[in-house]
């Protein structure tokens, strides 16, 4: 079954409708409305992240408190926020290789990926990823040799899940800035290696 | 959803491997997004809109897009907590060009306790709680059949894992006080059989659904 629908007009008028009854009942201000919107078309998305795992490349003690609190040390780099208040942050190694779902809506580490791309909340996303993940990564390109561990990680309560990705081979002598777009909102949700 | 057959592919739009892509793809979806927030921090509504989207009739849940599902879900939410009716919804959405689009005034103060909220740095949420499990135990999902919101996925249930960490405490969505949060790995055979493919599942469980 498709996520599409055909009832998006419909609603498209309902929230307009709602929308125009709180502000006419003095009940909301639009700014306030439109200063939500703005944080994640403008300020919060996954460069947040980027820049996190960048930083856990380059600097050694970093990463340690990364591993440690996520959310104290995203918080140093002035992240966090509404659904990161206890960050976990996961790391790939050789041998591992971690991948995050929420199988129950859309649970996601805003303060450092920002809102959820369409796909991770398809059912065809929550539904399989916690079932057959190598078959899922497949579909995205990522194919893992048997001496990979696959680790699913359903963020079903209150903390959320951000992938470190491995350090991409020849990438030694780049600085920190330079890393910043190697990363992918992929790699973080580790749909991707 | 965990486990559900006949959904088919991933599907993933090429532009979504972007890292400045855009978050909302029609006016509305960001509209429902911030009046959810928004009626959040106004204290127009009950709680949190998952319970009112979990009641969702499931084929039209089904049949929802995401954000169709959350506009449902904060309607439901504000008819519940009194700041609108249903009827007063319909009348308007049959002639939305009736009634104003936008307010004069503003609201600065909240603007700025919202940008706080959501973009800013916080500390690392959950309390110290009695735990009635240590890590490295094996703990057995309950059998249980929930009418409401709760965050024990159905294809958990019965399973035996170990715990690998305590979280911390948060209170469960139907509570008030701080509760037992465990990191539970389950070998994915416990999970799906015998042919289930080799790896780890790892979820988070509050300490009333293990035993």
């Amino acid at each position: 079954m498709s996520d599409d629908h055909g009832d998006d007009q419909s609603i498209a008028q309902r929230v307009t409708a709602i929308e125009s009854l709180l502000v006419e009942k003095g009940l909301i201000t639009s700014d306030v409305v439109d200063a939500v919107v703005e944080t994640y078309e403008r300020d919060v998305g996954p460069l947040n992240g980027a820049k996190v795992v960048a930083r856990a490349w380059v600097d050694g003690a970093f990463r340690e408190r990364l591993l440690d609190d996520g959310t104290q040390a995203i918080g140093e780099l002035g992240f966090g926020g509404a659904e990161g208040e206890h960050l976990v942050v996961l790391e790939n190694t050789p041998d591992v290789h971690n991948v995050v779902v929420c199988t129950l809506c859309s649970c996601y580490p805003w303060p450092v990926l920002g809102l959820p791309p369409r796909w991770y909340k398809s059912f065809a996303y929550r539904s399989r990823m916690v079932r057959e993940p190598r078959a899922v990564l497949a579909e995205f390109g990522t194919t893992l040799g048997d001496d990979v561990e696959v680790r699913v990680w359903d963020s079903s309560a209150d903390v959320r899940y951000m992938v470190l990705p491995l350090r991409p081979g020849g990438a030694d002598g780049l600085a920190e800035d330079e890393l910043v777009p190697l990363v992918t909102r992929d790699h973080m949700i580790g749909v991707v290696r | 959803m965990g486990g559900m057959h006949g959904f088919g592919p991933v599907v993933r739009d090429p532009s979504e491997r972007a890292l400045d892509e855009q978050p909302f793809h029609e006016p509305w979806e960001a509209r429902t997004f911030g009046l959810v927030v928004a009626t959040s921090a106004k204290g127009l509504r009950t709680g949190s809109t998952r319970p009112a989207i979990e009641r969702i009739e499931p084929a039209t849940y089904l049949a929802s897009s995401y954000y169709a599902r959350w506009a449902r879900g904060v309607e439901a939410a504000l008819v519940a907590g009194g700041s609108l009716t249903s009827a007063e919804i319909d009348l308007r959405a049959a002639m939305v060009e009736a009634g104003p689009t936008r307010s004069r005034s503003t609201d600065r103060e909240l603007v700025a306790a919202i940008a706080a909220f959501l973009d800013g740095p916080t500390r690392t949420s959950g309390e110290e709680v009695a735990a009635a499990f240590d890590v490295g135990d094996r703990v057995t999902v309950r059998r249980m059949a929930p009418d409401g919101h709760h965050r024990c996925p159905r294809y958990v249930r019965g399973a035996t894992g170990t715990i690998e960490r305590i979280n911390g405490g948060w209170p469960h969505p139907d509570a008030d006080t701080p509760e037992a949060v465990y990191r539970v790995r389950f070998d994915m055979r416990d999970l799906w059989g015998d042919d289930a493919e080799p790896g780890s599942l790892y979820i988070d469980l509050w300490e009333r659904y293990l035993s």
